[in-house]
């Protein structure tokens, strides 16, 4: 008798769930990029949503942009979006940090993490002309005289990326802040700026064309592209990896199938040779994170980051 | 020289040749309808432009882009309303001659000066852009800073009378542009714990407010005045003839190269953008419009339909466009905002500004140079259709419907800019503002300057003292840093100009009170 119940309620949990899976998605699921069409979440996001439809059939993905506060607007609309699994965000590793240093009304628990696609190291950079030809020349220069860095801004992953590097080998440096990129890039090409810490993503294509030199990368491997390029590890920087990242989350309390359906959908698109090519073009690196993964990167971001926020006042 | 060539034969197929004159056709439109402008035409444009091949995509936006800067001065002269923030100084000459029954005049010395800026522009884009880009690169954060000052101080020939209240009024521009989170410092300032605000207030839709929003106070209230004085409205003014004498032209030559130069030098240059260029190309016109015909026998005022008042600023916005992707398409450093959105096109094409592009895709490379150039020459006769039907049909339309529809218009260019509500209640804040600023005789032009260089002169100040460790004579140091001084020293003869003739005028009223005593 319990035995038969029990069967029942088994059997008929097991209806239900794929009754729900196949029930999902049923209408176009809206990928929210919190910044204006154009930036680099979302060029991604648009290759992206054009690799998964694709796979979708009748619905689609459907990238939507709600720019505001430097991120922050798209990402609270996200928070409290209805977690029915058709409201996506392009998550940032910003969603880390805003609650801590902008005071954005969310916490990175109001997310579920889906899957990462790129993943971001930084590299030190400086111009084609720099003194510094290997990073033991830039460390032992910086020893003397805090060097005179380019970064996104103060209280950025790559101004915090210095400040890691001061906590742990205790080179100390002076930030030069500039919003965009292409001012950073006037700096450093031009010697106005000793240096920069920037993301290889943006560094890269610059490094190609032989007007700045990376001269160490914070990842756990060499990448491809600069084989003799050390990394961070090697160089005795004792940062093993400082990244930010780029994947999607969706609300808390969305159901694990459409998480699950989500994170299937993201590794199809990651599969795609013909999105692997088009994201190398673009000049981002194509990778594949599950939820699970996912997770473990945002928590040993938020360990790295935490304390260094703390420790220097960077806090609101 | 093969390159150019190959350039053309890569823009000359029909397709990506009918993409550029529609792009020339959509920027016309879409430049002339106030609240709308190419930096949202672009953010509409990006996600179709997926299904494009790259160079029809791109030939596209540089169409957009150069028409766009001559499409605002068309409601600009017609209603007194510009279309986009580039035409903001040539409401004043232009929408003044066309009420003089020269409204067709206007539009055409606007178009002609636009069409010649943009080729002198995209010349010296295709010619020199190499050399160009490394002087570019001389520009670090205490050139940077120093042309913020240089910039500011173009408005000072601007102001006509009272000069504190255009200080008050940069003043508040340079204060509104610190809101938001500080890059220096990294901490918020006058957010009020609002998230959105945290980037400061946001740009496109203040400046719609500013110039669109404001406007649309300005008609309403003549049209309530001419209500209560029971007069007929008063009728928009037909375009008439378009035909430019020999002695015009003659005579408008020096103001077009010498703005088309202004506007070339800052276009490169990342960060300035076009309103810092039609500011200085407009004080320059201004002063020599003062010196050689001002009060001779038909001469009209200036501010008050002065040919050059139109030309300046014109041909000065169009030199910014082609200029803008000097950097950008050498270096991959984008000179303004609407060309840092090429980036963003590009990439979803896997393309990369910059010096590899000439390498692994010369053919987009070059189309693209060549484009600036192929555009502008199709802009004359496009500006010419449009104007001589679109425009005529819609400056036909009531002048009642045309106020609502132009808020209308604004509102909506300010919400789809991010799609946010936010922006709507910026624009009308803005709007509410400028319009009480006008109506206290307090110039807006100051506040504007000081809005948009305001962040970049923080930044590249502290930066600048940051280098030097704290010394302030890095900005007059002439060994390491001669273009900051030279810069310095032309700024100061802006500031010191007006105070001399000010005391020659004086003097000279003084004596000639002294001999009639």
């Amino acid at each position: 008798m319990y035995k038969s119940i029990v069967l029942g309620v088994v059997l008929g949990s097991g209806l239900i769930s794929s009754v729900s899976a196949q029930d999902y998605p049923m209408k176009n699921i809206d990928l929210v990029v919190p910044f204006a069409p154009g930036g680099s979440v979302d060029v991604t996001s648009r290759l992206i949503a054009e690799a998964a439809n694709q796979y979708l059939g009748d619905v689609k993905v459907v990238v939507s942009n709600r720019a505001g506060g430097g991120g922050i607007v798209g990402q609270n609309f996200v928070a409290n979006a209805n977690p029915d699994g058709y409201t996506v965000l392009a998550m940032t590793s910003s969603v880390v940090t805003n609650p801590q240093l902008k005071g954005a009304p969310y916490s990175i628990e109001d997310f579920i993490p889906v899957a990462a696609y790129n993943l971001d190291p930084e590299v030190i950079a400086v111009p084609a002309s720099s003194p510094f030809d290997t990073i033991e020349d830039f460390v032992a220069a910086a020893e003397e005289d805090p060097l005179n860095m380019a970064v996104a801004g103060i209280g950025t992953s790559h101004h915090m990326s210095g400040l890691a590097l001061t906590s742990s080998v205790g080179i100390e440096f002076n930030y030069m802040p500039a919003q965009g990129f292409g001012e950073q890039l006037q700096a450093v090409v031009g010697g106005h700026a000793d240096g920069a810490f920037w993301p290889m993503g943006e560094a890269m294509v610059h490094a190609q064309a032989g007007t700045v030199r990376i001269l160490a990368v914070a990842s756990d491997a060499r990448d491809a592209n600069f084989p003799d390029v050390p990394t961070f590890e090697e160089s005795g920087l004792g940062i093993p990896v400082w990244a930010t990242f780029r994947g999607w989350a969706v609300p808390r309390g969305t159901s694990e199938e459409s998480v699950t359906f989500l994170s299937e959908l993201l590794k199809q698109v990651y599969e795609d040779e013909k999105y692997q090519q088009k994201m190398t073009d673009a000049g981002f690196d194509a990778t594949y994170r599950d939820a699970t993964s996912f997770q473990s990167l945002i928590t040993s971001y938020t360990d790295q980051v935490v304390p260094i926020i703390e420790d220097n006042g960077l806090a609101r | 020289m093969d390159q150019i060539v190959l350039g053309f034969t890569e823009l000359l197929q029909p397709s990506v040749l009918m993409m550029l004159a529609i792009g020339v056709f959509a920027g016309l439109i879409v430049g002339s309808i106030p609240g709308m402008n190419e930096n949202i035409a672009f953010a509409v444009f990006i996600p179709f432009s997926f299904s494009l091949p790259a160079e029809q995509a791109l030939a596209l936006m540089v169409g957009i882009y150069c028409a766009a800067a001559a499409g605002g001065a068309i409601p600009a002269i017609m209603i007194r309303v510009p279309g986009t923030a580039s035409a903001l100084l040539t409401t004043v000459n232009g929408n003044a001659m066309a009420r003089k029954g020269q409204a067709g005049q206007a539009l055409s010395i606007a178009m002609t000066s636009s069409v010649l800026g943009g080729l002198l522009s995209a010349l010296v884009l295709l010619v020199f852009a190499p050399v160009l880009a490394t002087i570019a690169l001389r520009f670090g954060y205490v050139e940077n800073a120093a042309l913020t000052i240089l910039g500011l101080s173009s408005v000072v020939g601007l102001l006509s009378g009272n000069v504190l209240k255009g200080i008050l009024s940069a003043a508040l521009g340079l204060l509104i542009s610190t809101i938001g989170f500080s890059q220096v410092t990294g901490y918020p300032r006058y957010t009020f714990g609002s998230v959105n605000l945290i980037e400061g207030i946001p740009f496109v839709p203040i400046l719609v407010g500013l110039f669109g929003v404001a406007a649309v106070f300005d008609l309403l209230q003549d049209q309530i005045k001419g209500r209560r004085d029971n007069n007929e409205s008063e009728k928009l003014p037909e375009i008439g003839s378009m035909h430019l004498g020999r002695s015009l032209i003659c005579r408008l030559v020096p103001t077009w190269l010498t703005s088309a130069t202004i506007g070339n030098l800052i276009g490169m240059l990342p960060g300035a953008g076009m309103l810092m260029a039609i500011y200085i190309a407009y004080d320059q016109a201004g002063r020599r419009f003062r010196k050689k015909f001002e009060g001779r026998a038909g001469e009209p005022k200036w501010d008050d339909g002065a040919p050059e008042g139109i030309a300046a600023p014109e041909a000065a916005n169009n030199a910014v466009t082609a200029s803008s992707m000097v950097p950008l398409l050498s270096l991959g450093i984008p000179g303004n905002s609407t060309s840092a959105l090429f980036i963003g096109a590009m990439a979803l094409h896997g393309l990369v500004p910059g010096p590899l592009l000439f390498t692994q895709h010369a053919d987009i490379a070059w189309m693209i140079m060549v484009a600036f150039l192929a555009c502008n020459i199709l802009m004359g006769p496009v500006a010419y259709i449009v104007i001589r039907t679109v425009s005529r049909l819609v400056f036909s339309i009531p002048k009642n419907v045309m106020v609502g529809l132009i808020l209308l218009l604004c509102l909506l260019g300010a919400y789809s800019d991010g799609n946010n509500l936010f922006n709507v209640w910026v624009a009308l804040g803005a709007g509410v503002v400028a319009y009480l600023m006008k109506v206290s005789n307090i110039p807006l032009g100051p506040a504007i300057l000081g809005l948009v260089l305001g962040s970049q002169m923080e930044a590249s100040i502290a930066n600048s003292l940051s280098i030097s460790r704290g010394s302030w004579f890095v900005f007059i140091d002439p060994v390491n840093h001669p273009i900051s001084v030279a810069m310095l020293l032309l700024a100061a003869v802006m500031w010191i100009a007006p105070i001399l003739r000010g005391l020659r005028h004086l003097r000279a009223s003084y004596f000639s009170a002294g001999t009639s005593n």
